[in-house]
């Protein structure tokens, strides 16, 4: 820190430098007020300056400087006076008062009034220059903060979590833009305690205790809830919380965030629900697969016969449960079902012909016709239509009649088979076909023991072929 | 196949799956006793109300219409209190608190052995 002196006339000059010289104090002479603006611009301590020195046009860029300085800076000028005040003209003060931070010594010059006023100048300087330094730290450290903050917000907003966070209270005073992308809601809206009205109705008190709980205890928030979206339909979310705790181990905040599992969530439940779904069909299944084995065992004449009316049955069975998977496990068509049943008993000897329409028919009726078709063509096969080559076999089927009292009909006529005889016994491919087919269709299914061949008719409402 | 019992009470299966009702139908005669059969829940109660030597109520619980197994069961427990309760199901997880008390329940499919059993025991104690 050192002190320019600009006292071209006499002495002065010198004797100042060599004076503040004894008292260690720098100083440099400037022979003129242009070096002077120069020092000023360059943020010198002090400046000694005698008054007639402050003439001429150059002032002007001297005062001008001053008045640029930064707001932190004032140079303190020493002015050593010509005369006294009260002969100081107006044009003298003006220049005086341009100064800005001035004050005068009388002359001659009086060397301690001297050295005090230079000192408590350059002092007064010095503090100067550590206000500074000061106001720069403090604007840097804003300047962090801002920075800080605008990359807190642009992690916040970039992240597909919403996150809030909350005083030690539970008031919640921050969300991210994601919250008010996802509610729809107003910014700021869902402030305070307003968040649990974005809940569920059926959620909201559970997560309003397990929140009071985390508050109470400061242990980690963890709910799955529905949130309300903009949409207005509720989505899952996973709510998370954790506080911010001070060293003292005081809660400062909690900072916590909610994730949309809406389509896991879904996904699951209809994991659930098909596994309990094929569960069930498994069940039932079994349950049919229970009812053939016995009911073939109680009506078997040996075990050989029985072992292959089972597996065939079963065989039946399984075939018919590939088709229902195929298509969308509820319905299938009806020529499909005919056409598959009759394909293992095809010998390409045109025993069959088939007619109908293309219609809708429910799983449980499919596998129906699909076991009584089997029944039929076995028992075709081994003593009607199906044993000789001329035999034939008319299947069709339609509706009849329209609108709600719509019937099906479906028929089976063989005819230039064998002579039919009446069997001295019902087994369980009879009761198949007319007891529990016509009990699927919810109708009535009737065989009858013509001579010139076994005929088969089964009647129902046509909604009976897919209630 | 053994015949019909008059000392022993009727049973009234009632089954939706007409495959798997005609085999009870058949395993509860074959075990000497006079068998009724529905459909649906609807017609298991007209039955009850038709025929009063039923003393037997042989359900399954999955079943279409306005009353399930379970309801069924319920509704006779309450209105014949007498008759007893056999409850047969391929259900999986079912509330055993659900069932009327002293009813027996069986999963599906259930062993012949088990269900004659339980009706024989049913019908000592009911004679």
């Amino acid at each position: 820190m050192s002190v320019a002196i600009l006292a071209p006339r006499g002495r002065d000059a010198e004797v100042a430098r060599q004076l503040l010289d004894k008292e260690n104090i720098a100083s440099v002479v400037a022979p003129s007020v242009e070096k002077l603006t120069h020092y000023v611009q360059n943020q010198i301590g002090a400046v000694l300056v005698a008054e007639e020195a402050l003439i001429g046009t150059e002032i002007e860029a001297l005062q001008h400087s001053l008045q640029m300085q930064p707001p932190w800076s004032d140079v303190p000028f020493i002015v050593l006076a010509n005369g006294t005040a009260s002969s100081r003209s107006a044009a003298a003060k003006l220049r005086m008062d341009a100064l800005r931070n001035a004050v005068l010594l009388s002359r001659p010059l009086h060397a301690e009034e001297l050295v005090r006023a230079i000192r408590s100048a350059l002092n007064a300087r010095t503090r100067q220059y550590e206000a500074r330094e000061r106001m720069v730290k403090l604007e840097f450290r804003e300047q962090q903060l801002y920075e800080s903050e605008a990359k807190f917000h642009a992690i916040a907003d970039s992240v597909d979590q919403m996150i809030w966070s909350t005083l030690p209270d539970g008031y919640h005073d921050y969300y991210n833009r994601r919250w008010y992308e996802f509610t729809g809601v107003p910014d700021g809206s869902t402030d305070g305690e307003a968040w649990n009205g974005m809940f569920h109705p059926d959620d909201q008190e559970r997560a309003w205790s397990k929140w009071r709980h985390s508050l109470a205890t400061g242990d980690p928030y963890e709910i799955e809830y529905r949130l309300k979206h903009r949409s207005g339909d509720y989505r899952w979310v996973l709510g998370r919380a954790q506080p911010v705790r001070s060293s003292t181990g005081e809660i400062i905040r909690w900072y916590g965030s909610c994730t949309d599992i809406h389509k896991i969530k879904i996904a699951e439940e209809q994991r659930q629900l098909m596994l309990a779904e094929m569960n069930h069909r498994v069940k039932n299944t079994l349950a049919m697969v229970h009812a053939i084995v016995s009911q073939t065992l109680r009506q078997a004449d040996s075990l050989q016969d029985a072992q292959a009316s089972i597996q065939s049955r079963i065989g039946m069975m399984a075939q018919a449960h590939d088709r229902l998977i195929q298509s969308t496990w509820t319905e299938t068509k009806i020529d499909e079902v005919v056409e598959a049943a009759l394909v293992p008993h095809r010998s390409g000897q045109g025993h069959f012909k088939v007619e109908g329409p293309d219609l809708p028919i429910g799983s449980k009726q499919a596998l129906a016709l699909t076991m009584a078709l089997h029944e039929l063509a076995t028992n075709a096969a081994k003593y009607g239509a199906l044993s000789i080559a001329a035999g034939k076999i008319h299947i069709y089927w339609d509706i009849i009649d329209q609108g709600e009292n719509a019937v099906f009909e479906f028929n089976w006529v063989e005819s230039k088979g064998p002579k039919v005889e009446q069997p001295s016994r019902r087994g369980l491919g009879s009761r198949m076909i007319e007891q529990a087919l016509a009990g699927y269709f919810n109708g009535s299914a009737e065989l009858s023991y013509k001579t010139e061949g076994l005929s088969f008719v089964l009647k129902s409402l046509s909604k009976g072929l897919t209630d | 196949m053994a015949s019909e019992d008059k000392s022993k009470p009727a049973v009234l299966i009632v089954e939706d799956e007409p495959l798997i009702r005609m085999e009870a139908v058949d395993m509860i005669m074959d075990a000497g006793f006079k068998t009724y059969e529905a459909g649906s829940a609807d017609k298991a109660i007209a039955m009850m109300e038709l025929h009063d030597d039923i003393g037997i109520l042989f359900t399954d619980i999955d079943m279409p219409g306005t009353m399930d197994g379970l309801k069924l069961a319920a509704y006779v427990r309450n209105r014949w209190p007498p008759v007893a309760i056999i409850i047969a199901s391929g259900v999986v997880e079912l509330e055993r608190t659900s069932l009327p008390e002293g009813s027996a329940f069986f999963p599906k499919p259930y062993a012949t052995s088990q269900i004659t059993k339980t009706l024989h025991d049913i019908a000592v104690r009911l004679h």
